[in-house]
């Protein structure tokens, strides 16, 4: 799946498990202060970045992310060494 | 001793989620069982009849707040508001608003909601997970939030923006009288000026289950569930689960005066035990015990009584046990008895609540509601004023039971300042 596939379908499933406005969605949002997830969202990301994508991200770079761009940038690494 | 004032009251029941419409539908000898064909897939079920609660709307709530919620803590959250909402008391969040009771540390207040156990519903997703995965892989970090014994109770705390002490009575179904007794205690004893209480429970195959395998739950009118016989019936076959939620705002005379609130009743006596005898088998001496324990913590006489709220949930043991225990404290003919599962089916943690509510509207509107669906009364009731039909009349005192597994009895005596 190509980096832009897995956005879409990644963004997909956000904006329904996390009730966010797909538009919101982009790589400079904030995860905080525009997105609204705190720490307990963080967890549950990974696990339906699992679900769906069947990739297992590094929980403690997924704490250090800031926005939605960086989770993108994990998913894209992740993506890359497995192919 | 201090007077304990019903202030406020909010509910959320299979006839209604506000007072006005829950005595409406019951006065009306309205029931709200239906049929859940679907759980008949479940291998050793043998009843298929629910009563679940009216539609409620809990989207208004934040999703950081909903996300750790289940049915009943949402039922409790709108219950408490609405209670809160009657009682005029402020329920803002994080003490942002005017006039806050239940704003931060305010450290004379406390919010007690039980619940029979966590929530059924995500009880069963969580383990299937676990079960599935060969363990925690795929939890979401809110199930257990759902899941653990003080969920209503803390999930109904978050919503609010209450800060203070927080208890979640678990009795099964004796657990939001028994949080009403505790409360009155506690405000009797200085330690709280308000008390919100009460208890919620919520609707699933297995809290029938529960019943199913002890025999006490109605099994032979799943294609026609309105037939199913009342309580105090002779041919009655066994409960009805239901679901809600039921809140109550509990206060001491004080304080309602100073603040210049309403007081629909006082709470005036109560009484919890556990008998110690068996888990499952109500014991009816014990269950007296209870009810002239309350009566004496009242100061008052079972010839004061103008009506008992009965726990009689159609069971062929637990009935009768209740009816002796009731006719061995004598009272006055005319003592009115019924119980609501018949309308209602038994909502479990909530039921307490739910029938403490319904009392203050049977005071307010002046009429005792009758046990519906009783065709004939079961013999044991000999002696005993079972109501079949409601009757018209001024209600001063009332005593209401409510018993649970575990030997668990509460009892309460409500009196009307209306």
């Amino acid at each position: 799946m190509v980096q832009e596939e897995l956005i879409s379908k990644i963004n997909v499933t956000l904006s329904e498990e996390f009730e966010l406005p797909i538009e919101k969605l982009t790589s400079e949002a904030h995860l905080v202060d525009d997105l609204g997830l705190d720490s307990l969202d963080a967890v549950d990301m990974l696990v339906h970045i699992e679900d769906e994508l069947g990739m297992k991200l590094d929980v403690e770079k997924v704490q250090h992310a800031r926005t939605l761009g960086d989770i993108y940038k994990l998913i894209g690494e992740v993506s890359s060494d497995s192919n | 001793m201090e007077n304990v004032c019903i202030t406020g009251m909010g509910v959320v029941s299979s006839l209604g989620n506000d007072s006005s419409e829950l005595f409406a539908n019951l006065k009306e000898g309205k029931c709200a069982f239906k049929e859940f064909p679907e759980w008949r897939d479940y291998n050793g079920l043998s009843s298929f009849v629910g009563a679940p609660a009216q539609e409620y709307d809990a989207s208004g709530l934040p999703r950081n707040v909903r996300r750790s919620m289940s049915p009943m803590s949402e039922m409790a959250y709108l219950a408490t508001v609405d209670a809160l909402k009657d009682a005029g008391l402020d329920i803002s969040r994080n003490g942002t608003g005017e006039e806050g009771l239940f704003r931060t540390n305010n450290l004379k207040t406390s919010l007690m909601i039980g619940s029979t156990s966590g929530s059924p519903i995500f009880l069963e997703k969580y383990y299937e997970k676990m079960i599935k995965n060969g363990g925690p892989k795929g939890q979401l970090s809110t199930s257990f939030f759902k899941i653990m014994n003080h969920s209503v109770a803390a999930n109904v705390a978050l919503a609010i923006g209450y800060s203070g002490p927080l208890i979640a009575a678990s009795s099964a179904c004796s657990s939001s009288t028994q949080a009403v007794v505790m409360a009155l205690q506690m405000i009797r004893a200085g330690i709280y000026d308000v008390c919100v209480v009460g208890g919620a429970d919520e609707l699933h195959h297995s809290s029938v289950s529960v019943f199913d395998v002890v025999k006490a739950s109605s099994n032979n009118y799943n294609d026609n569930p309105l037939d199913i016989p009342g309580p105090f019936d002779r041919d009655r076959d066994g409960l009805v689960v239901s679901e809600g939620a039921g809140i109550i705002v509990l206060e001491s005379e004080r304080h309602v005066k100073a603040r210049g609130g309403k007081v629909y009743a006082h709470v005036s006596g109560g009484s919890f035990m556990c008998d110690g005898i068996h888990m499952s088998q109500p014991q009816s001496e014990e269950m007296a015990q209870t009810m002239n324990l309350a009566l004496k913590d009242a100061g008052q006489s079972i010839s004061e009584v103008d009506y008992v709220n009965a726990h009689a949930t159609s069971t062929k043991v637990g009935d009768i046990q209740e009816i002796k225990a009731i006719a061995s404290l004598g009272g006055r003919a005319d003592m009115g008895v019924s119980s609501l599962k018949g309308h209602l089916g038994h909502s479990l943690a909530a039921c307490g609540a739910v029938e403490i509510i319904s009392i203050i509207e049977m005071m307010k509107n002046k009429t005792l509601i009758a046990n519906r669906n009783v065709k004939n009364i079961m013999e044991e009731a000999e002696g005993v004023n079972v109501l079949t039909e409601n009757v018209e009349k001024s209600i001063k005192t009332v005593l209401s039971n409510n018993f649970a597994f575990g030997g668990m009895n509460t009892s309460v005596i409500i009196n009307n300042l209306m």
